[in-house]
């Protein structure tokens, strides 16, 4: 007899649990990898890129999301589509700076640290930090050179998780030499 | 929940940072590392998707599960062919190996098949070992995205 | 009506990928030589449609007809550049590419951990769905006599 488990099974989703699961063992096989953990965070951002150049294609090509005019309607579309399409979660924009080119995003679910404890001894490293690299990547597709780092971090005791995303510059299409 | 192309793409991105981060020479380790890791991950999640279930009455119900509920965990369908030899070897056949699907459909990049398989040998090892039976598994590929996982049970 | 060929660029002008149908007739250059002047000429034609622009553009260049074949354009928010050339009585094929780019690139490429970005696309997988796509076009279906 077979033995259902209860689970929706929604074709596009994978379970939250193996996902986060196996992010975890990511983390813990490059704490082992790396002495250091400044070098863990910066691991972590690169496979983020990687990850992000590729999943902003998919982004792309499901959402039907066309250029945005400014960074705030970025903001939203990440927010919004992104995110809820990802992760299904729908982080709060806000603490916009006076320039409109800073803003930050609040996560008061981070999918990534579900059950997941931070043992002592481990104040440098910022455990989902594969997120800036994504959204980086993602957003450099889309020619917007973004900084992204985490200010807080609900697995180091703070209050809700803050990702903030600074606008560096408007990338251009390359021009083959020799043309205009 | 998560996206699977998201959880497909970091997947992808663990296989290659653990393979391209080892020496050429060192492609057995990559391997086993993969495994290793995949291990860890399956005897945390078989342990989570049967906290509420029932012993299972023997060797052959857990192959069953396996194929069916832990296999749909991970990808999202059941093993197609379950066969046995009655004396400690289960055969499973995957005729459309979820990470195998989309990178070929014949014999192209056959080399690259071990790297993607490193890791379900280990879950199913990993969730194997939580459900109590210590196992080898290995994979064999003749033309993607078809993939055989073989487990042979060690009686201790 | 028919479909002559396909030219996939990434935003650095590289050529991704090339492949041809029922073209007849070969520029006479070599295939680096044209890959670069119909990316030059794509970006130029670009830049002036939207210089040229009385109004906002929204999608910008999106084709152009010769007595012999009709050029179409699309290109995505990451910079992939998608040029097809059919015959001049192929109608709107934007439809068409954006299927290209979302269940073909998208699918076979960008979730192809095998295939590099940024590099010409190798995977047999890719090259037999978009050619079993392209055939099926109501576009493709009559040959030039």
């Amino acid at each position: 007899m077979s033995r259902q488990i209860g689970r929706s099974v929604d074709p596009k989703k994978v379970s939250g649990e193996l996902f986060t699961l196996t992010y975890g063992a990511l983390v813990s096989q490059l704490i082992k990898d790396y002495e250091n953990e400044d070098d863990v965070n910066k691991q972590l951002d690169k496979m983020g890129y990687n990850i992000g150049v590729r999943l902003i294609e998919d982004f792309l090509a499901r959402s039907n999301v066309g250029r945005c005019h400014d960074f705030r309607e970025t903001a939203d579309v990440i927010s919004k589509v992104g995110f809820k399409m990802f992760l299904g979660i729908t982080p709060v924009v806000t603490n916009w700076s006076p320039a409109g080119d800073e803003f930050s995003l609040l996560l008061e679910n981070n999918p990534l640290t579900d059950f997941v404890e931070l043992p002592d001894g481990h104040s440098n490293l910022s455990y989902s930090n594969i997120m800036c690299g994504v959204l980086r990547g993602a957003l450099e597709m889309v020619q917007l050179d973004v900084d992204v780092r985490f200010e807080q971090d609900q697995l180091k005791g703070d209050n809700i998780t803050e990702i903030r995303l600074k606008f560096i510059k408007r990338l251009e299409d390359a021009v083959p030499v020799g043309e205009d | 929940m998560a996206d699977e192309v998201l959880f497909e793409l970091l997947h992808y991105e663990i296989v290659s940072h653990i393979c391209n981060s080892s020496n050429e020479e060192d492609k057995a380790s990559s391997i086993s590392k993969l495994e290793a890791l995949g291990y860890r991950i399956g005897l945390s999640l078989v342990e989570r998707l049967t906290k509420d279930n029932p012993r299972f009455k023997d060797d052959l119900d857990t192959m069953k599960f396996i194929c069916k509920d832990f296999w749909m965990t991970l990808y999202k369908k059941q093993i197609d062919n379950l066969r046995t030899n009655h004396q400690g070897v289960y055969v499973l056949q995957d005729n459309r190996f979820k990470l195998l699907t989309l990178i070929s459909q014949g014999k192209q990049y056959m080399d690259m098949a071990p790297r993607y398989l490193a890791m379900p040998c280990g879950l199913i090892r990993g969730a194997l070992s939580g459900l109590g039976i210590v196992s080898v598994v290995t994979a064999e590929v003749s033309a993607m995205p078809a993939c055989k996982f073989q487990i042979q049970i060690q009686r201790l | 009506m028919t479909i002559f060929n396909l030219y996939i660029f990434d935003r650095n002008g590289t050529c991704l990928y090339y492949t041809e149908w029922n073209r007849r007739n070969q520029s006479g250059i070599s295939k680096e030589e044209e890959f670069k002047l119909m990316y030059g000429m794509i970006l130029s034609i670009k830049s002036f449609c939207s210089r040229l622009s009385p109004t906002d553009l929204k999608d910008g260049f999106l084709s152009y007809r010769t007595s012999k074949y009709k050029l179409h354009f699309y290109e995505t928010a990451s910079g992939l550049k998608f040029i097809l050339n059919t015959d001049i009585n192929a109608g709107n094929m934007r439809d068409n590419i954006q299927q290209i780019y979302s269940n073909i690139y998208v699918e076979n490429v960008i979730k192809n951990p095998e295939c590099k970005l940024g590099q010409q696309i190798t995977s047999e997988l890719f090259q037999t769905k978009l050619d079993d796509y392209i055939r099926s076009l109501p576009q493709f279906a009559t040959k030039l006599s």
